[in-house]
């Protein structure tokens, strides 16, 4: 196990600026996920790690050796592809002992290792199977077996979980979950998936146009967003955004969005007033309340889960998702009214697009 | 109903390129068949049935054993030499020269496949050339013995061989060129993350998962080479300028026992003897092939 730090690396390929001075410092034995848009940077960065792409600047470190320029299977990691990248022509067995047997090693340490790996992941039973003899949750955990046996300092996950359909993911998180907990090696895993950077993460990295704009855990990234990217990309269903100014009313300071509805906003915002701000409100901190209160308008969409009601309703030019805990009977059309927990809204600057504080 | 018109219609559709495919293609093939249990000296109206006697007499026949010999030494040199060159040489330009020159060098070795056999080989036989050819230059200037290229019995086939490869090697390269960008990326990145070499991967991973590719150009060059004539014809030709006696192929002497002796039966049971060697190689090929598919 190692830890490992990335200091002011950028990448560029021409003109186009892939990742442009990320610091990132990952604790030995953490489990970090980079997490993203698509063309964030994040894959690229990851593949920096593994030494797949050159680092144009700055450096990275494992293990207090920067590695800049040492040899990617002399960097003592493991990688595991989006596509699994298994060798079609060679058993399971032999895929997963490939490291060792170029390593050198005998045949019976092979033999006992992999055995060893495949004991851990239920695939003693496939060892002598090819790779399209499996099923994708299978191969998925060969490709994790393959990372294991090599007994690396760290773990490097490029989005594994992405082929795989919903239920599988969900059982595959929790199997990496437990494999961390059981190995404690140090993890960096990608992907664009919130949810999976939400549930498995220890510290999560918010990259975004090759940037990093967020480090923090999972509940950190959700309580306190530092800009509006984050608020809206960690959550869901999305965070809702409305537009308006910061303002003196009765004595007090409010938020008033553009079609004149007023929230609070708390004392000693750090906002002047006439400042032209943004409130992100989560659709889960709104609740029903009472006419005249809060955020009021019609229903455009009622989607009932059982569990929880999901509604849009209609505010002037702006529309607000909200998710309910309760059951409506209302209905398409109809008035409804809503209003944010205390202590949930996000104020953010519009210019900046940087949050100002908790309103 | 429907189906029935569609049917109709199908066959109609197919019928002319399968009337003009058996004709070309089949009657050949049966007419070859027929006429090597027959007796027919081109001339005559009379072709007498005389059974396998052809075939006995092919098995004393110290010309066709000669041509024979010769024949499966070249297509089996030219296999040997064709097959790894070939992919050594498709790895470097896929691997070493990505972009920028290897649209040159793939066709700097596609040329010779192109190029009209007579005047390659021409060329060729003057690079061979006991006294004015470059190659005895060569030699001699690091103080080798130069050689009969062209007239030992031994060298004249290596010769052909030489000659019969570099003109495979172009089309080779091209369907292994092929084979090489249909490899996924990220199987060498695990790769090389897992600890391989470039000459590894190449070994480990380029070369069995381009069985296929390998099989397919084999079972081309095996044909190729056991069909070989015109280089054999031109490039080695005898003592008195005699062409394509001194390495004597089946091809060559199927013409001359029939345009030369009028033995038309004779040479259509030798080259029943070629389809047959053909047919057995390929298909040990092709169950290779099925094999791996199964695995």
């Amino acid at each position: 196990m190692a830890a490992v730090e990335i200091r002011n690396v950028a990448k560029s390929f021409g003109p186009t600026d892939i990742i442009r001075n990320v610091n990132v410092e990952v604790p030995d034995g953490a489990f970090v996920v980079l997490v993203g848009p698509s063309g964030c940077g994040k894959s690229t960065l990851l593949r920096m790690i593994a030494g797949l792409e050159d680092i144009d600047k700055g450096e990275i470190v494992i293990g207090g050796r920067v590695i800049n320029d040492v040899e990617p299977k002399h960097r003592d990691i493991a990688m595991v592809f989006q596509n699994y990248a298994l060798y079609p022509h060679m058993t399971i067995a032999e895929n997963m002992g490939f490291s060792l047997r170029l390593a050198k090693q005998s045949k019976t340490e092979i033999a006992r290792r992999v055995g060893d790996a495949a004991r851990i992941l239920g695939l003693t039973d496939y060892l002598h199977r090819f790779p399209k003899q499996l099923s994708g949750g299978q191969r998925q955990r060969v490709a994790m077996g393959r990372a294991i046996v090599r007994q690396p300092q760290v773990f490097l996950f490029d989005e594994p979980l992405s082929n795989l359909d919903a239920k599988l993911r969900v059982q595959m998180r929790g199997e990496l979950k437990d494999m961390h907990a059981r190995f404690k090696t140090t993890t960096i895993y990608v992907t664009h998936d919130q949810i999976e950077a939400m549930t498995m993460a220890d510290l999560i990295v918010v990259m975004r146009d090759g940037v990093v704009e967020q480090i923090g855990s999972p509940l950190d990234l959700y309580d306190f967003p530092a800009n509006m990217f984050v608020g809206s990309f960690i959550g869901s269903p999305a965070m809702n955004f409305l537009t308006g100014t910061v303002r003196q009313h009765d004595g007090q300071q409010v938020f008033e969005t553009g079609s004149g509805f007023r929230l609070p906003v708390a004392a000693g915002a750090g906002a002047s007033n006439g400042l032209a701000a943004t409130l992100g409100i989560r659709p889960e901190h709104l609740t029903l309340s009472s006419r005249g209160e809060g955020l009021g308008g019609k229903i455009v969409t009622i989607e009932p889960t059982g569990s929880e009601t999901f509604v849009v309703v209609q505010l002037g030019a702006d529309k607000i998702s909200a998710l309910l805990r309760q059951r409506l009977t209302a209905s398409i059309g109809d008035e409804l009214w809503l209003a944010p927990q205390a202590g949930t809204t996000h104020l953010f600057d519009s210019a900046t697009t940087k949050r100002l504080v908790s309103a | 109903m429907l189906r029935r018109k569609r049917w109709l219609f199908a066959i109609l559709a197919i019928l002319p390129t399968l009337a003009i495919f058996a004709w070309l293609r089949m009657y050949p093939i049966f007419e070859t068949l027929r006429l090597s249990l027959h007796k027919w000296d081109i001339l005559s109206k009379n072709k007498p049935f005389i059974g396998l006697a052809n075939f006995q007499e092919l098995l004393k026949d110290r010309l066709f054993h000669e041509a024979l010999l010769n024949t499966t030494i070249i297509a089996f040199g030219v296999l040997i030499i064709t097959i790894p060159t070939a992919m050594v040489l498709a790895a470097l330009i896929h691997y070493r020269t990505r972009s920028r020159v290897s649209g040159f060098y793939e066709t700097a070795i596609f040329l010779p496949h192109v190029v009209s056999l007579v005047p390659a080989a021409m060329a060729w036989k003057w690079i061979f050339d006991a006294r004015l050819g470059p190659l005895n230059a060569v030699l001699t200037f690091f103080g080798f013995e130069p050689q009969a290229w062209l007239f030992d019995p031994t060298l004249s086939i290596i010769s052909v061989i030489v000659l019969c490869s570099w003109q495979a090697l172009g089309y080779a390269v091209l369907i292994y060129l092929v084979g090489f960008k249909s490899l996924p990326v990220s199987l060498f990145e695990a790769a090389k993350l897992d600890g391989a070499s470039g000459p590894q991967s190449f070994w480990f991973l380029s070369m069995p998962m381009l069985k296929p590719i390998t099989l397919y150009v084999s079972v081309v060059t095996l044909v190729s080479g056991f069909n070989v004539y015109a280089q054999a014809f031109v490039l080695a030709s005898d003592a008195q300028g005699a062409p394509g006696r001194q390495v004597r192929v089946l091809v060559l002497d199927m013409l001359e026992n029939s345009f030369r002796n009028y033995r038309v039966g004779y040479a259509a049971s030798e080259a029943v003897v070629l389809l047959l060697i053909v047919l057995v190689l390929t298909l040990i090929q092709f169950s290779l092939l099925r094999e791996r598919g199964r695995a």
